[in-house]
């Protein structure tokens, strides 16, 4: 209740300050062909927050104004509703030889080799 | 002493056999056993240019090689601005398909099949993967592209890391591939269909590309209707691309075509009011208003307020 509260809140100063930087792609009267296919309509103001929070959790996360601008520009209604509710547990494909312990690295490597009769077990133990 | 000595031995041969031979992977065995018609039995698309990844830039130095393989400038430096998350260590998968579209490509994700993804390399496509090559509560994210593969010894070859011709176990692969939920896509020009395109899918990557590049999005609907001639999204989106585009006749052409082939589609009838009313036809926009009011459904709210705006306006 308070998030969405936050949530109001905050899209409604975004838009009451005039930085309302995200462009409003849906014109006058027109039916969206993202509506069309998905069949039923996000509402506006939804998409707005999402697309103002995605911004912000993205110049957080390191990226510059300008150019988080542009990048949630490009993602789609239903996309920018995704990263707005769950940025930080989606994968992040990256991290190929990144902070991994050894015991990490052992098990990556017996995955690599033989792999498959040690993922059932580590899949039983849970 | 030596009688108990040689089970043991026994067991711990087989054991060791099991685990040197791994376990064969679900997808990966229905298709060796049976492979589908049509379906090559290898293809390598040697041709995608590789870019060796520096530290966390799987995301894209993959991306990189398939948008240059499409014909796009791309370089893994040019994309970090555009698909890297400094503060993630990495790439999400919405940015990988945005950063595509923002190349004026459509981006397709592919259906969770290695089937689907083996016949797109076939037809020369190198399709972009993400797979999970650690655990699932210990993950290790991944982006590579995969370029080709062989049923008959099993393996699969992707541009992967600092490896340009990696060669990976096809079962291997499926079980990496399976923990990032089989997702993997394709970086193609807009006048391209994907060779296992389903309607649905490939019209909502069109829409998808549609906000950031209309004239690229155009092109699409074009010929997704040379392909899908009856489809309503693909006629509609045709003629919102146009309308994107500023072109105010095509768009009424495209709409008319759509309420002639699915006259009970409201929405074709309120775009098609909205394209007549700036046209200044304004008696032919009051009919196809109304008709969309008379319609309903959903999005009954929007089409009165076309009604409203032509109405208001004498």
């Amino acid at each position: 209740m308070t998030v969405l509260f936050r949530r109001v809140m905050a899209g409604f100063l975004i838009v009451c300050m005039g930085g309302l930087t995200v462009p409003l792609p849906a014109l006058a009267g027109i039916v969206g062909t993202d509506t069309v296919v998905a069949g039923a309509e996000r509402e506006r103001l939804a998409s707005v927050l999402d697309r103002s929070e995605v911004r912000v959790r993205l110049q957080a996360l390191g990226v510059d104004p300008a150019n988080a601008r542009a990048r949630v520009a490009a993602l789609s209604d239903a996309e920018a509703a995704q990263l707005a509710a769950q940025m930080d547990e989606l994968p992040a494909g990256g991290d190929l030889l990144g902070a991994a312990v050894l015991v990490f690295l052992v098990l990556l490597a017996t995955d690599i080799m033989g792999y498959t009769k040690i993922f059932p077990f580590t899949r039983s133990a849970r | 002493m030596r009688r108990q000595a040689a089970p043991a031995a026994a067991g711990v041969f087989i054991l060791a056999a099991v685990l040197l031979a791994g376990c064969a992977a679900p997808q990966v065995s229905s298709l060796v056993q049976q492979r589908p018609p049509g379906l090559a039995a290898k293809a390598e698309i040697t041709a995608v240019p590789f870019f060796p990844q520096e530290d966390y830039q799987c995301g894209p130095a993959s991306l990189a090689a398939a948008l240059v393989h499409a014909g796009r400038e791309a370089t893994p430096e040019s994309l970090l601005p555009q698909v890297f998350l400094p503060g993630r260590k990495g790439s999400l998968q919405a940015e990988m398909l945005a950063t595509t579209r923002r190349h004026r490509l459509v981006a397709y994700p592919l259906a969770p099949r290695l089937e689907d993804l083996m016949r797109e390399i076939a037809a020369g496509v190198p399709v972009v993967v993400l797979q999970n090559l650690a655990l699932n509560w210990a993950p290790q994210w991944h982006y590579a592209v995969a370029i080709g593969y062989d049923l008959e010894s099993r393996q699969i070859v992707l541009r992967s890391g600092v490896t340009r011709r990696a060669t990976m176990s096809l079962d291997t692969f499926e079980h990496t591939w399976a923990r990032s939920g089989h997702w993997a896509m394709l970086a193609l020009p807009a006048d391209r269909l994907p060779v296992t395109a389903t309607e649905t899918s490939f019209i909502a990557a069109l829409a998808a590309l549609e906000r950031v590049a209309p004239a690229a999005a155009h092109a699409g609907y074009e010929h997704a209707l040379q392909r899908w001639p009856g489809s309503a999204a693909a006629q509609i989106g045709l003629g919102n691309a146009s309308y994107a585009l500023r072109d105010l006749p095509g768009a009424a052409a495209a709409y008319l075509r759509a309420t002639f082939d699915h006259p009970a589609s409201a929405d074709a009838w309120n775009n098609l009011a909205q394209a007549l009313h700036e046209l200044g036809k304004r008696e032919e926009a009051l009919v196809a208003a109304r008709r969309a009011v008379d319609l309903g459904g959903l999005r009954l709210g929007t089409y009165r307020e076309t009604l409203e705006g032509i109405l208001r306006q004498p």
